[in-house]
C-alpha cells in the first residue's frame, strides 16, 4: 500500500488574532491534520511576501497567512497592507505557474477557533492534491 | 570570551496535557542533537516553582544564554518565562517557546504524527532562539501635565481630578463659555436636576482652580510629540474686550446698535443677542466677547462715530487693537472631550424642518422651556403678535438615528429618555395640552429610567408606535402622517407642534482633531476607542484618551463616568512620572536606508520619521524610529524594499532559519 | 517634428547654466546601430547629442546613481542639477523617482523628447546584418528611414518596432521642465492583450514556458543595473545576512530571484522595456512586470510614474481593496 502523500504547510500567524485562534481551537480541543507549522509574527503586515518565496524553496508545499479581519488589525492597518500584498504575490505565483492552492491567505479572529480548523484541514487539502512541490524547490546538497 | 549560544530546552510535560498525545523522552532525545543545545530537561510542569528553579539553577551553573522552553502557548507563559530568565540573571528576551500544547497536542490525534511536529516545533524555536538579542525596556519622562480639548461636562470633571490630584490641567474651549452642551439644557433626566444648578458649580470650580490654566475661546492648533512629551500650540482668539477690565455689567450689550439683532447660538437661533456679547447669563469667565462676523467696526471699519459699547463702557474695557495670542507649552497627555453636534433635521426634509416654524428640535425646544432661554421659559412657538401656546403636541423619536437614509446606523442613546423628559415638562407646564410621542422603541435602560418613563405616561403622555413619514400643513394645523403599527391604523394626527428628537453626530470639526492626534473614527464616525470593551477611554496613541460624547453618544451619568475614568488614566501616566518602552520595536540600520519614506507612510502611528544626517559632507534622508512611539507590528519591515528597517525579535534573519527548519524537515 | 539643431542648442545653454553639473544624452555608440548615453560637461561636447529611434537607452537610471563622494572639510556637496533627456517612458522614471524620494525636483532639470517609438535592435541587426559604420535613422510617418552606408533604406515601422512600443501609451513626457518638439499620438491601447494571453494558459503550460525561461537566466544582474526603479546600495537579495537568495543559477534561485524582483516592481515599473532589451538570454521580462502592472491598474486603480505628488503604491492600501482570494 502506498503511503499517501503528506504535505509541509508552513504558516504566518498574527500574534492577536489568528495564532491566538489557533490556540482557541487548541483549547477547545478540535481536531485537525498535523502537516501545517506555525511561525508567529505580531502581525500580519510583518509578513514580506518573499517570505512565501522563500518557503516554498525551503520544502513547503502550500504557505498560509492568516491575520485579524479587516478593521480590526490590532495595530490598526497592518492587515490592509498585508492584504495588497499577499493578493499581488498570488497573482504573480499564479501567473508563473505555480498551482493554485500552494498559497492561501486568510481571516481568522481570536474567537474563530472553529474556522482555524477549516482553514487549516482545507489548505492542507488543497497541499496534498497539488502534490510535492518541485517547480522551485531549493534541493540540498548532502555533503 | 566566548559568545557561542548556549541554549537549554526545556519539554514540559504540563501534566498528561502534553505527555499523552506527545513523546516527551523523545522529543527531548531529539532536542539534546539540535546544535549548541547544551541543556535539555523534561519536566512536569516548568511553570511551577520547582519548574522554574530547574531553569535558574542552569543558567547559573551550565552558563546558559539562550531558553528555549517547549509547553504551552506563549500567550499563555512568555511573561512568566522571561521573568523566570530575568530572575535567574539572564536577559528576558534570550527566551523562545515552543508551542506544543494548544497548536500541537491538543489538536492531533495519532501519537507519532504529534511528536514528529512537536520536533518540527522545537527545532524552529532552537533555530530562532540562536539569533536573538538582548533587548532592554527603556523609559521616557512624563511631562506632569495635561491638556484637555473641550470644557463641556466631560472636560471640566476630567480637568477637576487631574487638578486636584496635584498635577497641571490646560483646558481649551473653542466657544466663550465653558459648559457644552449640558448648559444649554434645562432639566435633565430621570431625576429632573436642574441642569444649570448642577453644572455651574462645577464651571465655577474650573475658573478658579489653581492648577487649571483655562483658555476659552480658544484652539488648538498644533499637537506634536509623544506620550509624555507632547508640544502643544493653542491660539487665543481676540475677544476685543480685556479680559482684566471687563466687569461684565452688560452696558455694551444693552447699547450695541445690534442689540436683539443677531440671533444666539446659545439659544439655537431661537433668541437673539447683541454683536458683543455674553453667551448666556451664568457663562464662565464671566467676560464679554465681540463677535468679529456681526461687529460693524470689525466687519465695516466704522460703527457711527464711535462704537457705542467703547463708550458705554466704564471700563474701558473694549479694545479694537486686540490681537489673537499664540501659548505654547508642554504637557504629558491629552484628554479630548470635543462633545457632539446634533443631527441637522433639514437633512429630513418630510419633516419640514426648514419650512414650518412649529417644527422644532428637542434642542430647541429645550431653550423654550428654559428660565434663561428667549421667552423666559414660557412654551411660546412664532415671534411677535403672532407667538401662540401648543395644546396638540407630537414628538418624533429617532430622528437622524438608527436611520440609513442619512448615514446614521447607530442609536443616538439619549433621545428616548430626552424626549420623555421634554414630555414631561410640556405637561407640567401647560396643563391642558395633549403630547403624543411617536416611536419605532423605548429605550429606558439607565438608572431610574424605566420608572421614569412609566411616570411619564402616567401623567398622560400617550406613546404611539409608528414612524411618521411626512409632515404637512392643513390651514392651521401641521398633520403628522403616520401607521399606529399596533393597532395596525393610519392616522392622520393634526397638531400645533412638532418636536424632533434628533440625534447626536459627531463635531462636524471632527476631522481637525484627528488630523492633529493621528486619531481614528469608528465606523459611526466618532472616535475610536483602543478596544472597544477593555480600553473605552484610550485611543491607539498613547497618551491620548476620549472622554464624552467624542466617543460615542452617551447621557451625563456615562459621560461624567468616562471622563473619570480618562482623568484616571491619565493620572496613572502623570502620577508615576515616567512610562515605559515596548522593547520589540523597530530600528533603522541607516548605512542602508535610502530615505523613501515608505516605513514613514506605513507605519499606523506615525512613529518613523526621516531625518537629514551628515555622511560624509553630504546631507541625506533615513528614516528614524520613535521608540516610544513603536507598537511593535512591524508593517515597516516587511514594506522597506531595502531591509533596512527591521524588528527587534522579529528580524528577517530570525525569522528565515524558522521557514528553513519548518520547510526541510518533514 | 524631432529638430536636432534646437536640441543641441537647448542642451548648450542647459550645461553653460551654473546651476547645472552636467548633462545625460544619446549619441552614436561603438559601432553600426548601437547608441550610447552622452554625459555633457561642456557646450562644446553638445554637438555630439543624436535622437533617433535608435535611443532606446532609459537615461533617467543615471540619476540615482550620482555618486556621493566624502566632501572635503571646509567645501560644500555639490548640488548643481543634472539634466536629463527622456523620452515619454523615461520621464515616467523620473517621477517614479520623485515619488519614492529618489531624487529631488530641484535637483533635476528634465528636457522631454516626445517620441515616436524606439526600435528592437536584434529585429533590426537581423535585417541589416554586419553594419559597422555609423548610421543615421529617422522616423518618417508610419515609416524608419535608414541612411546607411550603402544607401538609403526605408522600412515599415511595424516590422522593427520594439515589442513595447506598441502597447504604449505615454509617448510625450509626462513632466518636464522644457518639451523640445510636438507632442506625437500613442500607439498603445492599454489593453495587456500579451498578459491575457499568458494567463488564458493552464498552469502547467505556464510553467514550462517560465521553468524554460528561468533556467536560461545566468544572474548576470543586468536587468536590475539598467532598471531605473532598481537602485538600492545594497539589494538586499545580493545580502548575505541574511541570505535570502543564494548565488547559484539554478531553476530554484532564479525563479526566487525572477519572482521577488518582480513583486519589488509591483507599482513602481513603469514598463519602459529596458530589462528586456538588455537581457543577453531573452527572458521576457516585460511579461512579468506588466502582468503585475495589468493587477495594479486594474485591481487598485493606480499608475506609477504619473504624478509625483501621488502616494508610493506599496505604503499604500484602501479599505476596500480586494480580497476575494481570502479564505
Amino acid at each position: 500500500m502506498s503511503e499517501q502523500f503528506q504535505p509541509n504547510v508552513v504558516a504566518f500567524l498574527c500574534n492577536w488574532c489568528s495564532y491566538a485562534g489557533a490556540d482557541l481551537a487548541g483549547t477547545s480541543r478540535i481536531k485537525y491534520p498535523h502537516n501545517l507549522n506555525v511561525i508567529r509574527v505580531m502581525c500580519s503586515g510583518r509578513v514580506n511576501p518573499l517570505f512565501v518565496i522563500n518557503a516554498l524553496q525551503q520544502g513547503a508545499d502550500g504557505v498560509l497567512v492568516s491575520g485579524c479581519h479587516p478593521g480590526d488589525c490590532h495595530y490598526m492597518e497592518g492587515n490592509f497592507y498585508a492584504r495588497r500584498r499577499f493578493s499581488l504575490m498570488n497573482e504573480l505565483l499564479e501567473y508563473v505557474g505555480v498551482e493554485p492552492g500552494r498559497f492561501n491567505m486568510s481571516w481568522v479572529s481570536a474567537s474563530e477557533g472553529a474556522k482555524w480548523k477549516d482553514v487549516v484541514a482545507g489548505v492542507v487539502e488543497k497541499a496534498k492534491e497539488a502534490g510535492p512541490f518541485d517547480q522551485f524547490r531549493r534541493n540540498k546538497i548532502n555533503w | 570570551m566566548n559568545n557561542k549560544p548556549k541554549i537549554g530546552v526545556y519539554v514540559c510535560h504540563c501534566g498528561v496535557n502534553i505527555s499523552k498525545m506527545v513523546d516527551i523522552e523523545a522529543v527531548t532525545e531529539f532536542a539534546s542533537h539540535l546544535p549548541n543545545v547544551k541543556v535539555v530537561r523534561n519536566y512536569s510542569y516548568m511553570c511551577s516553582d520547582p519548574g522554574q528553579l530547574l531553569m535558574r539553577e542552569d543558567i547559573k551553573n551550565e552558563g546558559l544564554n539562550r531558553v528555549v522552553v517547549a509547553s504551552c502557548s506563549p500567550r499563555m507563559h512568555e511573561n512568566t518565562f522571561r521573568k523566570t530568565l530575568a530572575a535567574g540573571g539572564l536577559n528576558p528576551y534570550y527566551l523562545e517557546m515552543a508551542n506544543i500544547r494548544e497548536q500541537c497536542s491538543w489538536v492531533h490525534e495519532d501519537r507519532e504524527d504529534a511528536t514528529g511536529k512537536a520536533k518540527k516545533i522545537v527545532s524552529a524555536a532552537v533555530a530562532k532562539v540562536r539569533l536573538l538579542e538582548a533587548l532592554y525596556e527603556s523609559e521616557v519622562e512624563v511631562e506632569p501635565a495635561t491638556l484637555i480639548i473641550g470644557a463641556g461636562i466631560a472636560g471640566i470633571q476630567a480637568a477637576l481630578d487631574i487638578a486636584n490630584a496635584g498635577f497641571k490641567v490646560y483646558l481649551v474651549e473653542k466657544t466663550p463659555s465653558v459648559g457644552g452642551k449640558m448648559s444649554q439644557l434645562d432639566k435633565t433626566f430621570p431625576t429632573l436636576d436642574c441642569s444649570a444648578c448642577i453644572l455651574t458649580p462645577k464651571m465655577v470650580d474650573v475658573a478658579v482652580h489653581p492648577n487649571i490654566e483655562l483658555m476659552t475661546y480658544s484652539k488648538v492648533e498644533d499637537i506634536s510629540g509623544y506620550v509624555g512629551n507632547f508640544q502643544v500650540k493653542v491660539r487665543k482668539k481676540a475677544r476685543y474686550v480685556d479680559m482684566e477690565k471687563c466687569t461684565s455689567c452688560g452696558a455694551c450689550a444693552e447699547e450695541c446698535r445690534l442689540a436683539g439683532r443677531v440671533p444666539s447660538e446659545f439659544n439655537e437661533n431661537m433668541g437673539n443677542r447683541s454683536a458683543i456679547y455674553l453667551p448666556f447669563p451664568q457663562a464662565v469667565p464671566a467676560k464679554y466677547t465681540v463677535d468679529p462676523e456681526r461687529c460693524l467696526f470689525l466687519t465695516r471699519g466704522k460703527c457711527g462715530k464711535s462704537p457705542k459699547c467703547v463708550d458705554a463702557c466704564l471700563a474701558g474695557a473694549i479694545n479694537f487693537e486686540q490681537q489673537d495670542e499664540i501659548a505654547e507649552f508642554k504637557v504629558g497627555t491629552v484628554i479630548v472631550a470635543t462633545g457632539y453636534d446634533v443631527f441637522d433635521a433639514a437633512k429630513k426634509p418630510e419633516y419640514g424642518y426648514t419650512e414650518y416654524e412649529n417644527v422644532i428640535t428637542g434642542l430647541e425646544l429645550e431653550r423654550l422651556v428654559s428660565a434663561s432661554g428667549p421667552t423666559g421659559g414660557d412654551i411660546l412657538i412664532g415671534k411677535g403678535e403672532n407667538a401662540f401656546v401648543p395644546k396638540e403636541v407630537a414628538f418624533i423619536k429617532c430622528v437622524g438615528s438608527r436611520d440609513k437614509s442619512v448615514g446614521n446606523e447607530y442609536c443616538s442613546r439619549v433621545c428616548c429618555m430626552y424626549t420623555a423628559k421634554l414630555a414631561h415638562l410640556v405637561e407640567e407646564k401647560l396643563p391642558d395640552a395633549n403630547v403624543r410621542i411617536y416611536y419605532m422603541d423605548v429605550r429606558a435602560f439607565g438608572k431610574g429610567f424605566e420608572e421614569f418613563y412609566d411616570r411619564v405616561r402616567r401623567e398622560g403622555v400617550r406613546y404611539i408606535r409608528g414612524n411618521p413619514s411626512e409632515i404637512f400643513k392643513r390651514g392651521e394645523k401641521l398633520v403628522v402622517k403616520v401607521e399606529d403599527t399596533l393597532t395596525a391604523t393610519p392616522l392622520e394626527d393634526e397638531v400645533d407642534l412638532v418636536v424632533l428628537a434628533v440625534g447626536l453626530e459627531p463635531r462636524k470639526d471632527a476631522r481637525e482633531i484627528i488630523d492633529l492626534l493621528r486619531l481614528s473614527q469608528s465606523s459611526d464616525k466618532f472616535y475610536l476607542e483602543a478596544h472597544p470593551k477593555l480600553a473605552p477611554v484610550d485611543t491607539a496613541t498613547d497618551g491620548v484618551f476620549l472622554a464624552g460624547c467624542a466617543q460615542g453618544p452617551k447621557d451625563i451619568p456615562d459621560t461624567v463616568a468616562q471622563a473619570k475614568g480618562a482623568a484616571s488614566s491619565a493620572l496613572v501616566l502623570l502620577s508615576s512620572g515616567k512610562v515605559k518602552i515596548g522593547a520589540q520595536i523597530s530600528f533603522v540600520n541607516e548605512a542602508t536606508c535610502r530615505g523613501c519614506g515608505y516605513c514613514v507612510d506605513i507605519c499606523p502611528y506615525g512613529a518613523i520619521e526621516l531625518v537629514e544626517i551628515n555622511r560624509m559632507g553630504n546631507i541625506i534622508s533615513v528614516a528614524r524610529v520613535n521608540d516610544a512611539l513603536c507598537k511593535g507590528c512591524g508593517a515597516c519591515v516587511a514594506g522597506c524594499l531595502s531591509g533596512s528597517i527591521q524588528q527587534k525579535s522579529f528580524m528577517d534573519r530570525q525569522i528565515l532559519p524558522q521557514i528553513a527548519v519548518l520547510g526541510v524537515m518533514r | 517634428m524631432v529638430d536636432l539643431e534646437k536640441m543641441r542648442t537647448i542642451a548648450k545653454e542647459t550645461v553653460s547654466r551654473d546651476d547645472v553639473r552636467y548633462l545625460i544624452g544619446w549619441r552614436q555608440g561603438t559601432y553600426g546601430f548601437r547608441v550610447s548615453p552622452h554625459f555633457v560637461e561642456g557646450p562644446d561636447e553638445a554637438d555630439k547629442l543624436i535622437f533617433s529611434p535608435l535611443c532606446s537607452n532609459n537615461l533617467a537610471t543615471y540619476l540615482t546613481l550620482t555618486e556621493k563622494l566624502p566632501v572635503p572639510r571646509g567645501e560644500q556637496p555639490d548640488s548643481r542639477k543634472i539634466a536629463v533627456m527622456v523620452k515619454g517612458c523615461d520621464s515616467r522614471a523620473v517621477v517614479q523617482q520623485l515619488i519614492e524620494k529618489g531624487i529631488e525636483r530641484d535637483r533635476v532639470f528634465v528636457i522631454g523628447c516626445p517620441c515616436e517609438g524606439v526600435l528592437d535592435l536584434k529585429k533590426v541587426e537581423e535585417k541589416f546584418p554586419g553594419v559597422l559604420s555609423p548610421v543615421q535613422v529617422e522616423w518618417s510617418g508610419d515609416k524608419i528611414i535608414f541612411t546607411l552606408a550603402d544607401g538609403v533604406k526605408e522600412v515599415p515601422k511595424g516590422e522593427v518596432l520594439a515589442k513595447k512600443c506598441l502597447s504604449c501609451r505615454y509617448p510625450n513626457p509626462v513632466m518636464s521642465d522644457i518639451t523640445l518638439w510636438d507632442e506625437v499620438k500613442p500607439l498603445g491601447d492599454g489593453k495587456y492583450e500579451d498578459v491575457k494571453e499568458m494567463e488564458e494558459k493552464n498552469p502547467q503550460e505556464r510553467w514550462s514556458f517560465w521553468k524554460d525561461k528561468f533556467s536560461s537566466c545566468i544572474r548576470c544582474y543586468s536587468c536590475r543595473n539598467v532598471c531605473p526603479m532598481c537602485y538600492c546600495d545594497d539589494c538586499v537579495l545580493d545580502r548575505l545576512n541574511p541570505q535570502w537568495i543564494n548565488r547559484s543559477s539554478n531553476i530554484s534561485e532564479n525563479s526566487a530571484f525572477q519572482l521577488a524582483r518582480a513583486f519589488h516592481l509591483a507599482g513602481r515599473c513603469i514598463e519602459c522595456g529596458e530589462c528586456e532589451r538588455v537581457c543577453p538570454v531573452d527572458i521576457p521580462l516585460m511579461a512579468i512586470n506588466r502582468k503585475l502592472a495589468k493587477e495594479v491598474r486594474e485591481q487598485y486603480e493606480f499608475e506609477p510614474g504619473l504624478d509625483p505628488e501621488s502616494k508610493p503604491f506599496q505604503s499604500s492600501y484602501r479599505p476596500n481593496d480586494k480580497e476575494d482570494f481570502i479564505l
